[in-house]
């Protein structure tokens, strides 16, 4: 590398010029955007290893199971940097996002050895926690020997964070003072809106701010735009068509889904009478102006509708809108984004919030090598990397968020973003009750809701039929 | 033969046309997305008019996909050789122990043949998830998960019934007689077995073991809980262009189609085998 | 193998032991080869008889038959037993006469009839999870081009896999689509290999064709029939690729087969016991109508010989 360049981050990585500044005075010496980062990013590994010994696990080899997602694919374009820092081998185990996590609990319940970290989302920590299959990670990450502190654990988003501790008591609030640190959040999704702005326009629409102006805005859109429906939510039976925009606008209205007692037991919250009001309206939005295939939709026909201009806008993960703005998809560069409060009288949007993460096997043999890889890879060098780089959003960290250049570039092609993102990360967290039989009762809730939007059952009585097998599920296992 | 009027030929034409045109169908469709783009594929309404390419096959062939962000590397072709090597182990071995087993329940009936032969049968209907959690952990202790070798054992379960009891309906069809007489011209049991018996069989045994090659072929489940990525079959890579950023229909329907194309080759060289049956009704019982 | 390395040296002289064990010798090894899986199968089972939730170890117990008793008074239980059953009869019933409409089609060994069969295999060859995802997309409502064509023929809103009211036809659909060519070939190939000489008498002797068919060529094939049923019918009551893929047993509680319900009871809620026991009552199931071919399938074979 030739001494000019070397200075020049230098001054950077001191905090003398500002990143943006870097980038401009090293293309005046011919050094292109893309290569400057990997400059930047080379530069900050050899910073990261002055204060801290990351050649500790010299020599060590860990193993890792990964989803195949962006993400993934940000790391590992990241990862000679790591085994340079370190010195340690990595290899990964890349499963498809379809048949991920049965891989997961196949080789977690069988108590294999064989993989040191791996992808997971918070809930599924629910389940991992309480079985003993993954480590608390609290001890390493407040250990000064195991931990540098150019980590610094603090810069998570709060909610985020948070979101990924849970004591292990059904009903047990995330994040509380005895939490245990199940997993440390990699990136992460809110749920908003994501619209086609060309449709808008010519359909003169405007963007809605609540679930009753969603309704019509989604019915405006199917009546004005040939071949066009109003609005993508998921519908096919599985908890994940609950999670997203749906509980987002659920929680907005205060609602929950489970009530925690004073002696710890757990009851059915969902049918009350703000719930059974809530739940019309979303029944009636997708009757009327949902994907006429909407029980079939999973987060890939949200999405593809969306790219392919088969949807109007989706109330989903801020990310699939992202996604569907970039690629070959058709209405790439056609796509806007705005945050989303369902209930008119909240004061700012509740988004529950998807957690990519990355977890410790409890069977693991090398937890303070495998540690290294996931301080590096959940660090801030990393992640402004992989933000800037490649498609690693949303970002977990507050500094990475504050950068200016992601912010610049996220702006630019994604008409919205940060401003939502801003708006909603306040409140965003996951809005669920922490308990053993997540998946049990929400893919009952999305069964349910099924059969509502089919009229075959009427929504107060689904409703109150669903809270009724909701009590029998917990009090047959113990919780209710 | 018997004769046909031209009613009964007709009518029987267009019955042909018609399950050519339901079977074909979706394959002819497949074939042709297999050389789009998800921007051509997702239209609507759906057109047969579209520019065609080649870059879905180039991605999987040369395990290279170039996107925006990145060039990815797609292991889509070491799936396939995983595919192969588990198939065609798993039918071979299924044929070495099955074949004589079918001869011994056709021919050599004792008192226990038939529980034996039920039993064999029997752990078909185990479904694979119900024995999938003791399995990896037994895998685990015997330190066969993640070999070859465990995996086509594992594969039996599949393979073994289902060449087993198609092979013995053959067997039994062949007349004893012809068996009878090349013993009696002094030739071993070994000899009648390889020599007349099997070769009679034939067909059935090709059909079986085309058969059993296909679902072994289909198969994920075992491979993707008791194996690493490194020996994953064709339809767990195929499953990789289901991304988060989008499914990559294209590249899926080119999968399809080069995951088709060894079997296909297989069932057309043992067509022979397959269709055109025993020409020996003869030699029949 | 031993089997093979073994008799060529047996002979004569040994021939009259060889008489008795020989039966044994050639089935064992294949017997050995599945009593591996014999031990998973047995500890499956015990699974079955405990309170076994992977997210409560503290739990784990031996409640005996009461995961089996709570499935009597559990709807969603019988809900799952009349759909697996519904469905199982459906296609089994469809395929096979399909299947064996299309071999009488096809039984004339020409080269074209040939080059049909070969080629109807091929729905058969690809994997039934990547099947349904084609499937999806083909009757997808806005990209699909089966749901274009159907309305263009003026069926309007027609939902598919979507709609309560035709998902269990669209699934079929696909299962027939997927397996008919199974059970197609296995009768080709029987009824290529049924002797000619009855044939021969019943034409010289003008027989109509129907007669034939019933009282000759259908009794002949029957062995043959039974045994594709029988696999047809051990796999179709167990699908789950092209369901989950479809329609992840939606909408509502339409199309949760025994294989759905387990798999989400053990993947998702990772409740092994009660994914335990529904597994072994589909296994229990199979087992009786497998012992019902089996019966008749013998009977049969006696009759033949």
């Amino acid at each position: 590398m030739y001494e000019k360049e070397k200075d020049l981050v230098h001054s950077f990585l001191n905090g003398r010029l500002s990143r943006r500044g870097l980038i401009k005075r090293l293309a005046g010496l011919g050094v292109s955007a893309t290569a400057a980062g990997s400059l930047v990013n080379m530069m900050a590994t050899n910073a990261m290893a002055a204060d801290f010994d990351w050649k500790k696990h010299s020599g060590t080899g860990v193993k890792l199971l990964l989803n195949k997602h962006p993400y993934t694919d940000a790391m590992i374009a990241n990862l000679d940097n790591f085994k340079q820092l370190t010195g340690m081998d990595v290899q990964y185990d890349v499963f498809p996002e379809d048949v991920y996590f049965d891989k997961v609990t196949a080789a977690l319940s069988s108590g294999s050895t064989e993989y040191d970290a791996f992808m997971t989302g918070a809930y599924m920590t629910w389940t991992y926690g309480p079985a003993g299959w993954i480590t608390d990670l609290n001890e390493w990450i407040g250990d000064p020997e195991k931990t540098a502190a150019s980590y610094n654990w603090d810069d998570m988003l709060p909610g985020v964070r948070k979101s990924c501790a849970w004591n292990g008591q059904p009903g047990g609030e995330l994040g509380s003072a005895d939490a245990k640190q199940w997993c440390i959040p990699w990136g992460y999704e809110q749920n908003n809106l994501a619209y086609n702005r060309n449709m808008f326009q010519k359909a003169g629409l405007s963007v809605p701010t609540n679930l009753d102006e969603l309704v019509d805005t989604a019915a405006q859109a199917k009546a004005s735009i040939d071949g066009v429906y109003g609005i993508g939510v998921r519908g096919s039976r599985s908890w994940a068509s609950i999670h997203p925009g749906f509980l987002s606008a659920y929680a907005n209205y205060g609602q929950k889904d489970l009530n925690v007692g004073a002696d710890g037991k757990l009851s059915a919250a969902m049918n009350t009478d703000v719930s059974k009001d809530m739940h019309s309206k979303w029944v009636k939005m997708i009757q009327d102006s949902g994907a006429p295939d909407w029980s079939t939709h999973t987060w890939y026909q949200v999405g593809t509708d969306l790219g392919a201009g088969a949807s109007a806008m989706i109330y989903d993960a801020d990310i699939l809108g992202y996604f569907m703005n970039g690629g070959d998809n058709k209405e790439a560069g056609n796509l806007a984004y705005a945050p989303f409060a369902a209930n008119p009288a909240a004061d700012a949007p509740s988004p529950n919030i998807w957690i990519w993460s990355l977890a410790m096997s409890e069977f693991s043999k090398k937890k303070d090598a495998a540690w290294y890889f996931m301080q590096w890879a959940s660090g801030p060098e990393h992640g402004l990397f992989g933000a800037t780089q490649m498609d690693f959003v949303n970002p977990v960290r507050q500094s990475v968020w504050a950068d200016e250049d992601f912010r610049e570039r996220l702006d630019k092609s994604y008409p919205g973003y940060v401003d939502m993102h801003d708006v909603s990360a306040p409140g965003a967290k996951i809005q669920f009750t922490a308990q053993p039989l997540f998946f049990d009762l929400t893919t009952e809730w999305a069964a349910t809701l099924q059969k509502m939007v089919a009229n075959e059952v009427p929504v107060d009585e689904g409703l109150d039929k669903l809270a009724e097998s909701v009590n029998r599920q917990l009090k047959e296992a113990d919780l209710g | 033969m018997l004769e046909t009027s031209p009613l009964e030929t007709f009518l029987r034409g267009v019955a042909i046309l018609l399950v050519i045109l339901f079977f074909m169908f979706p394959i002819f469709w497949i074939v042709l997305m297999s050389f789009q783009t998800n921007e051509t594929i997702l239209r609507i309404p759906p057109s047969f008019i579209f520019e065609p390419t080649f870059d879905n096959y180039r991605a999987l062939i040369t395990g290279k996909l170039e996107t925006n962000a990145a060039s990815l590397d797609i292991a889509f072709m070491r799936n396939m050789g995983n595919s192969v090597l588990l198939s065609v182990g798993a039918v071979l071995l299924a044929l070495i122990l099955g074949v004589p087993a079918a001869y011994s329940f056709a021919r050599h009936k004792t008192r226990f043949s038939e529980d034996i032969a039920f039993t064999l049968l029997s752990f078909r209907f185990a479904p694979p998830l119900l024995v999938l959690l003791p399995l990896t952990i037994y895998f685990q202790k015997l330190g066969l998960s993640d070999t070859y070798f465990g995996l086509i054992w594992v594969y039996q379960l599949i393979c073994l019934p289902l060449i087993l009891w198609i092979v013995r309906g053959y067997f039994e069809d062949i007349s004893e007689d012809v068996e009878y007489a090349y013993r009696i011209g002094g030739h071993s049991w070994f000899e009648t077995f390889r020599k007349i018996a099997v070769p009679l069989a034939g067909p059935g045994i090709a059909a079986a073991g085309l058969l059993a090659f296909i679902f072994a072929w289909n198969n994920f489940i075992f491979a993707l809980v008791l194996a690493s990525a490194d020996k994953q079959p064709v339809t767990v890579g195929a499953l990789a262009f289901v991304t988060a950023s989008g499914i990559q229909y294209g590249q899926i329907a080119a999968a399809i189609v080069l995951s088709i194309t060894p079997t296909l080759l297989l069932a057309v060289y043992a067509q022979k085998y397959l269709v055109e049956g025993l020409s020996l009704g003869a030699v029949k019982g | 193998m031993t089997v093979e390395n073994d008799l060529p040296g047996v002979r004569r002289r040994r021939i009259k032991v060889g008489r008795r064990v020989l039966p044994y010798i050639l089935s064992l090894p294949a017997l050995l080869v599945c009593i591996g899986i014999l031990v998973p199968f047995v500890t499956a089972a015990i699974y079955s008889l405990q309170r076994y939730r992977l997210s409560q170890p503290w739990a784990r117990k031996f409640n005996w038959g009461e995961n089996y008793l709570n499935f009597l008074s559990d709807p969603d239980f019988w809900n799952t037993l009349k759909v697996s059953l519904v469905y199982a009869g459906t296609t089994v019933t469809l395929e096979l006469m399909l299947g064996l409409g299309i071999a009488l089609l096809l039984q004339r060994r020409t080269r074209f009839n040939n080059f049909v069969s070969i080629m109807l295999l091929m729905p058969l060859m690809t994997a039934p999870v990547l099947a349904a995802l084609m499937w999806k997309l083909m009757t997808n409502s806005g990209f699909g081009i089966l749901s274009y064509l159907v309305s263009s023929v003026g069926i309007q809103d027609f939902r598919w896999a979507s709609s309560p009211d035709t998902a269990l036809l669209t699934v079929v659909l696909v299962d027939i689509w997927v397996y008919t060519p199974f059970i197609m070939i296995l009768l080709l190939a029987g009824l290529r290999s049924l002797p000619s000489q009855p044939f021969e008498a019943a034409a010289l002797d003008g027989v109509p064709r129907t007669f034939v068919f019933w009282k000759i060529t259908l009794p002949m094939l029957m062995p043959y029939i039974l045994t594709a049923t029988l696999f047809r019918l051990l796999d179709s009551i167990q699908q789950f690729d092209i369901i989950y893929a479809m329609t992840q047993g939606g909408p509502g509680d339409t199309l949760t087969v025994f294989q759905v319900e387990a798999y989400l009871n053990f993947f998702q809620s990772t409740n092994i016991g009660r994914s335990a026991a529904l597994m072994m009552i589909l296994w229990a199931i199979t087992f009786v109508l497998s012992n019902i071919f089996i019966k008749n399938w013998l009977k049969l074979r006696e009759r033949a010989n």
